[in-house]
């Protein structure tokens, strides 16, 4: 099976001139769930960005779903954004429109006619668990709530590939578990998943591989789980 | 590559634009409607900024109907020869009335025109004291309205050169000069139209650069998920066209309280010269010009702002 993700030596430097990332080589197969873990500043959220064409590699080869995003023209970006499903740790709502309406704007976007969206809406906030939710304003829903919205906006068009950047950071450890088994459910009917996460203790249960990021680098260590290091829980 | 299970797909391009346009129509409209009184107050200024240029366009539209109300002062009058008898004056009448480009040519005898003479002057005795009748029979010629300038005075070359016509007179100068001020004056409207356009487009621009500042967030996330500039871009450019409409809808407004207003001085002027003349307020074509000036207007506002920029809202 073909990669989705591709990372042949990529590096990334800031304007600045540090180095955030360094000589990556890193692959997720068509349909894979992965974790990316590693410190703060680590380069975890970088990788994704790359990923998602938000920032772009200073050396080095990045290729998703077959595309070198490196030949990618400013005005082919949007719809190279379009088959993906990006979550965000900073949930990223229109706080002005309804649940429904945040969930159904991919669809918008993409061209959807209008008396389909609701039932492909309802599709994704079902998955979520979010189904008597659609009427509300985001800012009446709770942080997990507003997660979930974003995870339904994510996978809503059904994507190929879902990125997420620590989906689960302001999230209490159940509701955490939660969100991952959503990942997980749509890994198993095929959809690729990489997600970036300090949770350890939560992804140490899951039978996915994990990278783990160093200063830039993927190393060999195993990533600390909080709980082993005494007196810390995990959390936000 | 596509998990398309069910058959969901985007629609076709005709059908797609159509929906989209029709959602952001309503949409950009809700928006302004959220804040009514804001909007309002948009929609006044931009309508006082147009209001100048329409009024004195339709103005202008006035002194024209005025003119051509006058257009009866467009006459050719022909003295003719004492020796031309009565006979071969109105034959020659008939004949001129056959001419291309003339509408009217009327034949007044030596007799009718002392009797006219005598009734319109006031000096009736003074005339009785004269053996004969002094006056020449004339021939009036009225060019027909779609006649040029250039095409009257061929005209009236051409008829002073007849044989029977003693003495040719067209008085139009005033006329003309009247048509050079009203030249001037429409020149100065294009002038001061030009200008209060541009105070438009950089009224809109500037709301909607507002607008695009306190919407900035929204924006990232649209560019996220994957919106093209052009979907960005929609909802502000029909703020523009909303804000030119309403700001047309304004001016219209605007210019028929000043037409009210003047009216009866105007009615009263006129009287005092014996005429009916009245100001018309914008007929429905002007209305339709202030309308579709100002929807440009705004829309450009808005395109010209937001192509500055949407560009430069990146998500970090």
């Amino acid at each position: 099976m073909s990669n989705i993700i591709e990372f042949q030596r990529v590096s990334h430097r800031y304007a600045g001139g540090q180095d955030v990332l360094s000589d990556i080589e890193f692959s997720l197969a068509q349909g894979e769930m992965a974790f990316l873990t590693g410190a703060s500043g680590a380069g975890k959220s970088t990788i994704l960005r790359l990923v998602a064409r938000l920032a772009r590699a200073t050396r080095g080869l990045v290729m998703v779903d077959g595309q070198n995003l490196a030949t990618l023209k400013p005005r082919q970006v949007p719809a190279f954004r379009q088959r993906l499903g990006l979550i965000f740790q900073n949930v990223n709502l229109l706080n002005d429109r309804t649940v429904f309406d945040n969930v159904a704007l991919p669809l918008v976007i993409r061209g959807f006619a209008h008396r389909d969206l609701g039932r492909q809406v309802r599709a994704a906030l079902d998955q979520v668990g979010l189904l008597n939710k659609e009427r509300l304003y985001p800012l009446f829903l709770s942080g997990g709530e507003q997660q979930r919205v974003g995870i339904a906006r994510a996978v809503v068009t059904k994507p190929d590939l879902l990125l997420a950047d620590e989906p689960t950071g302001n999230l209490d450890p159940e509701l955490a578990q939660d969100v991952m088994k959503i990942f997980e459910r749509f890994n198993g009917v095929g959809v690729s998943v990489l997600v970036a996460t300090h949770a350890i203790d939560l992804i140490n249960k899951l039978p996915h591989r994990v990278v783990h990021l160093e200063n830039g680098r993927i190393s060999d260590h195993a990533p600390t789980a909080a709980s082993t290091l005494g007196g810390f829980a995990h959390g936000a | 590559m596509a998990r398309n299970d069910r058959g969901d797909r985007p629609m076709s391009w005709p059908a797609r634009m159509l929906q989209e346009h029709a959602r952001v129509f309503f949409f950009s409209l809700g928006k302004l409607w959220v804040n009514p009184f804001g909007s309002l107050l948009t929609a006044v200024v931009i309508g006082i900024t147009l209001s100048l240029p329409a009024g004195l366009h339709v103005m202008l539209g006035n002194l024209g109907g005025l003119s051509s109300s006058w257009e009866g002062a467009m006459q050719v009058s022909l003295f003719l020869k004492d020796s031309v008898s009565e006979e071969r004056g109105q034959a020659l009448a008939r004949e001129i009335k056959l001419r291309p480009g003339v509408s009217q040519a009327a034949y007044i005898s030596k007799d009718d025109a002392l009797s006219e003479f005598r009734k319109l002057s006031g000096f009736g005795e003074a005339l009785d004291t004269l053996d004969s009748n002094p006056l020449p029979a004339v021939i009036t010629v009225t060019p027909s309205a779609t006649q040029t300038e250039k095409q009257v005075d061929g005209l009236y070359d051409a008829l002073s050169k007849l044989p029977e016509v003693d003495l040719a007179k067209v008085d139009q100068k005033w006329l003309e000069r009247l048509y050079a001020i009203i030249q001037i004056v429409q020149r100065g409207v294009m002038v001061v139209a030009s200008l209060l356009g541009l105070a438009v487009i950089v009224t809109v621009g500037n709301i909607v650069r507002l607008d695009i500042q306190g919407r900035h967030e929204e924006i990232e996330v649209m560019k996220l998920i994957g919106a093209p500039n052009s979907f960005i871009r929609r909802p502000f450019l029909y703020t523009g066209f909303w804000y030119g409409l309403s700001g047309g809808i304004v001016a219209i407004l605007f210019v028929w309280i000043g037409i009210l207003a003047l009216e009866a001085p105007v009615t009263h002027l006129a009287g005092l010269y014996q005429s009916k003349y009245g100001l018309a307020g914008p007929g429905f074509l002007s209305c339709m010009e202030i309308l579709g000036c100002g929807i440009l207007l705004g829309w450009l506002g808005a395109f010209w702002t937001v192509a500055r920029h949407i560009h430069a809202i990146e998500p970090r």
